[in-house]
């Protein structure tokens, strides 16, 4: 047993095998709002709900660009996410520096699940409460990564995070189809989204596809179509 | 010292170069390989410092070995150059620069490319183009057989002559041709044949 109060400056095993640390920081991770993201042929959607408006406040933003080619949204704290986005950037700045040319989705959600599974070795640091979505599009095709609070890397058709995110996949399980066209995938990611989270704040969205990643809100893609 | 030479061709590349190393006036070997392969669709011909142009290539097979099992698949041949000219500017700026020119030729999903990066860490694109002390020489037939959309097999054809036109009259190129064709499928030496 460990003195009371010390609890978190120790990241050590429990009897049984487990790190509490990592596993209430994927809890807190489970309170973020969340946020859905479907592959489809030639794309990649993710759809975000901001936060309920408050006429006093500008609308925060869900989805943060990273680079001209990758979009990442995030479920948990804010800080951790920032953080994150922050580490993100200059990584896609620094591959462009080595070598020209925008960064590839696999190589920075790599570089994001070390950073984060750093923070599940040591002491006197807290695992980020934080897990996030990654879409983008390069050379290689369009894709989407989940990565949590263990740094842990997930892809696939799609993908869901953040609060009741159960409730997402088992539908997107249901209704996902393989030649989905991008118009029904943001349909269906918004249907996932609200099936987690209702609300009526406006929704988010992030294309990625042809080497580029656009973020628009969903408002604009029902009024004039989606973008070529 | 050293002709090499690379051309971008219609279907691939095509890489060749003489086989001698001087040392000061004399021939210190007859026999060198200045075309290396960094992996299955891409090669570099070095010229100047073999000890620095072999210490550059053998660090960037190694990098590119690592970066493609990362992120699962193989670097494009402009990534390589500039992994190449990251090293060769930071050798100059830091008053120990790599005394080396490097013709970095290949196929990836973009096309047949063919890069030069020279002592400075400047990269340029080209079409063909050579390098070393037989290179005025070996440009002079280049200059007037290239032409847009080559074969390989002309590619090759058209290199091959331009090392031995530059081994005909620069003392620091000689003792044979290697050439080496890239294309889709892979790479290989040709047999050029024959000392000149």
């Amino acid at each position: 047993m460990l003195p009371r109060g010390s609890e978190g400056a120790y990241m050590m095993y429990t009897p049984d095998g487990r790190l509490v640390q990592v596993e209430y920081a994927a809890e807190a991770a489970k309170y973020g709002s969340p946020v859905v993201a479907i592959r489809g042929k030639g794309f990649a959607v993710m759809v975000a709900r901001t936060k309920e408006p408050d006429p006093l406040l500008d609308p925060m933003e869900k989805i943060h660009m990273v680079d001209e080619n990758i979009g990442i949204a995030g479920a948990g704290f804010t800080g951790d996410i920032q953080l994150l986005v922050d580490q993100a950037r200059v990584e896609a700045q620094r591959h462009r520096l080595v070598f020209e040319d925008p960064i590839d989705v696999r190589t920075l959600v790599n570089q994001l699940g070390q950073f984060m599974y750093q923070f599940t070795r040591y002491g006197n640091v807290r695992p980020l409460g934080a897990s996030l979505i990654v879409i983008g599009s390069d050379r290689v095709g369009n894709h989407i990564f989940q990565i949590d609070t263990r740094g842990l890397l997930l892809s696939g058709k799609a993908l869901a995070i953040g609060k009741n995110s159960e409730a997402a996949v088992s539908l997107l399980r249901g209704e996902y189809r393989p030649e989905i066209d991008m118009r029904d995938a943001i349909n269906l990611a918004v249907k996932a989204l609200s099936s987690a989270e209702e609300g009526e704040s406006p929704v988010e969205v992030g294309i990625a596809k042809g080497m580029s990643f656009k973020k628009l809100c969903l408002k604009e893609v029902l009024d004039s179509g989606l973008p070529s | 010292m050293t002709t090499i030479v690379a051309i971008r061709c219609a279907d691939g590349v095509v890489l060749a170069s003489d086989r001698r190393a001087s040392k000061g006036g004399m021939i210190g070997s007859k026999a060198v390989k200045k075309i290396y392969p960094i992996d299955s669709r891409k090669a570099v011909a070095i010229a100047g410092q073999l000890s620095d142009a072999n210490y550059l290539v053998n660090l960037v097979k190694a990098e590119a070995k690592l970066i493609e099992f990362n992120r699962g698949f193989p670097l494009t041949v402009k990534e390589v150059a500039k992994l190449l000219s990251n090293m060769l500017y930071s050798g100059m700026r830091n008053y120990s620069p790599y005394i080396t020119e490097l013709l970095v030729a290949g196929v990836d999903e973009i096309g047949p490319n063919v890069f030069e990066a020279d002592i400075s860490g400047a990269v340029t694109d080209e079409m063909f183009t050579s390098s070393g002390s037989g290179s005025p020489m070996a440009y002079g037939l280049l200059e007037a057989s290239f032409r847009e959309g080559l074969t390989v097999k002309e590619g090759a054809e058209i290199a091959k002559r331009a090392v031995r036109a530059a081994m005909e009259r620069d003392p620091g190129s000689g003792n044979g041709v290697q050439v080496m064709v890239i294309t889709e499928k892979g790479s290989e030496f040709l047999d050029a044949g024959g000392a000149a």
